[in-house]
């Protein structure tokens, strides 16, 4: 049973088909990898089913409900989060502060503007408990922008994931990290997203390979390949595109 | 840190010297200390939508002016209006007008905000000088009856007179206050900074963004109107002038000397704005230059205003190096 599907999603950006004819399916619990070449439409196809934009054609399906014009708060209210390639936190909130915004969507406080939100101590004890989780706990009160490269990607990964979503969207978790950082992000998704679906646009082959259940090639807006890692790995149209990218 | 036994101290202090201050300083430093209070509340409102939520605006000027015309006409047409609903008119009025306003507005970027709230105050401030026999054009309107506070059969307080207005206009000035930084405080306050921030990402965690700056809107509207109606009753006059653009500038300028992004920033603003009024207009009818130079001054050496002035003193010279 796919949780997440799209049929036939096409998105021109004034004459550039960004997406063609796309038709992801998403099962239930599984990791799901979406690589592809720069260019390759990764992002839009993101973009798109998260509700930055109305796809030209086609549409998206999240657990069964037809989800084609949603707006992100929307999809986020249904279930889905999502984090950002470019991180994208508040830089002048604390780590705290940025997590808590998520923990309030999260138990749907939203106009309250009768109850001061320090005194709210269930909202306190899970940011907390979501802190030490990631191994942010020792940066509570430092400003997002004061944090670390990787720090604040696990920040940016966390605050995806504090809204407790049926489905996360992870673009490109480990972007700009050095080898030791992607090894401790991969380790955090790993742990964070344990039994949770997850679909993850990611670059490292080996970061891909050790997480994902199964993986669709996009290439040129177009699906190249869909399966386990062990096909993928082994399917000639897919090291044509990516061999034929070096040579560029 | 303040502990708690220090920030009451410091709260009943604030409170002795607004007790005492009519009966120390005399009639006219208590009208002069009103005018400054209600530039307070009408910048500490703006600071909600500027410093908090990250939009600027150059038309306030016409919910603090609606907010006087409301007080004033209902005042003039009404006999017999109870002080507190003579108030809450002008409250109703702004609030009117920013539920009006509000879906025009809540969509639009930061700078198409600031222009169209431009143009939006131009046109009140037109219709306001037009509109003769409602407003009263540039005349204005004047010498309305101020009632007196009174609860029939308890008492009757006589608001012509200087002192007892004082005491009445610090109430209801200082709770307006008090209730704009109490909504600082709670989870809507942490919707407003999060909009600054990064609006995208409020978006992307669940939150409904037009329908979040709405109702800052309606609040900062209303309270700007609130410190126009206190504003039609302390001068017992209102004209057109109070909303032209200039109306809509002092305050940002109060902000950004103050301290943009901090609660108490404006208060301090309109603080000093009061002072240098004062003083200057005792040797010269040029009081805008003065002010436009401090300005110019904390813009180029303190661009986060008074209060980021003392946090950076503080940290200079009142924490210990590291060794």
């Amino acid at each position: 049973m796919s949780i997440l599907e799209t049929k036939e999603l096409s998105h021109d950006f004034k004459g550039l088909w960004a997406l063609r004819n796309v038709g992801l399916q998403v099962k239930e619990g599984e990791r799901h990898a979406i690589i592809g070449p720069n260019g390759a439409g990764k992002t839009t196809l993101f973009n798109v089913i998260t509700g930055t934009y109305v796809p030209s054609k086609g549409n998206v399906f999240f657990k069964g409900n037809d989800v084609t014009k949603a707006k992100p708060n929307e999809m986020v209210r249904l279930g889905m989060g999502r984090s950002f390639q470019i991180t994208s936190t508040f830089s002048r909130l604390t780590a705290f502060e940025n997590i808590r915004m998520a923990v309030l969507s999260k138990r749907g406080i939203r106009f309250n503007l009768f109850k001061q939100v320090d005194k709210m101590n269930d909202v306190t004890e899970e940011t907390d408990a979501i802190l030490k989780r990631i191994n942010l706990d020792g940066e509570r009160d430092i400003p997002a922008s004061a944090l670390s490269y990787g720090k604040s990607r696990s920040l940016e990964i966390s605050m995806a994931l504090a809204t407790d979503p049926d489905i996360v969207m992870l673009d490109e978790p480990t972007a700009g990290m050095s080898r030791d950082e992607t090894h401790t992000a991969v380790e955090l998704v790993r742990r964070l997203t344990e039994g949770k679906t997850t679909v993850i646009i990611e670059h490292d082959m080996d970061v891909v390979f050790s997480l994902a259940d199964r993986i669709t090639v996009l290439h040129h807006g177009e699906i190249l390949a869909v399966g386990t890692p062990g096909e993928i790995e082994k399917n000639q149209e897919v090291k044509d595109a990516y061999l034929g990218e070096m040579e560029v | 840190m303040m502990n708690k036994t220090t920030k009451w101290i410091l709260w009943s202090v604030l409170l002795v010297f607004l007790i005492i201050y009519p009966l120390v300083f005399g009639i006219y430093y208590t009208n002069v200390f009103v005018t400054f209070a209600i530039a307070a509340l009408y910048a500490v409102a703006i600071q909600m939508l500027l410093g908090f939520t990250g939009f600027l605006s150059f038309g306030h000027a016409m919910y603090f002016g609606v907010g006087a015309y409301g007080t004033a006409i209902a005042l003039v047409h009404i006999k017999g209006l109870p002080l507190i609903v003579s108030v809450l008119f002008g409250f109703a009025s702004a609030l009117l007008l920013a539920l009006v306003m509000a879906p025009l507005v809540v969509r639009l970027s930061v700078t198409a905000f600031a222009m169209i709230h431009m143009a939006f105050g131009m046109l009140a401030y037109t219709l306001a000088l037009k509109l003769r026999n409602i407003t009263g054009g540039e005349d204005g309107i004047g010498a309305f009856p101020i009632p007196p506070l009174r609860i029939p059969g308890v008492f009757s307080i006589d608001m012509t007179d200087p002192t007892n207005f004082y005491y009445f206009a610090m109430v209801i000035l200082g709770v307006s206050i008090w209730i704009l930084w109490f909504v600082t405080k709670t989870p809507f306050g942490c919707l407003m900074v999060g909009i600054r921030d990064n609006a995208n990402r409020i978006d992307y965690l669940g939150f409904k963004l037009p329908q979040t700056k709405a109702v800052l809107y309606l609040l900062v509207g209303g309270f700007a109107g609130i410190a126009g109606s206190i504003f039609a009753l302390f001068q017992n006059l209102i004209s057109a002038m109070e909303l032209y653009i200039m109306h809509s500038f002092i305050q940002i300028m109060q902000i950004m000397v103050g301290g943009i992004g901090s609660f108490f920033g404006p208060i301090l603003g309109a603080g000093v704005f009061a002072v240098l009024e004062e003083l200057t207009s005792r040797y010269t009818q040029r009081v805008e230059l003065v002010i436009g130079l401090i300005l110019i001054l904390v813009i180029m050496y303190f661009p986060t205003g008074l209060i980021g002035m003392y946090h950076h003193f503080k940290t200079r010279f009142f924490t210990r190096q590291a060794d």
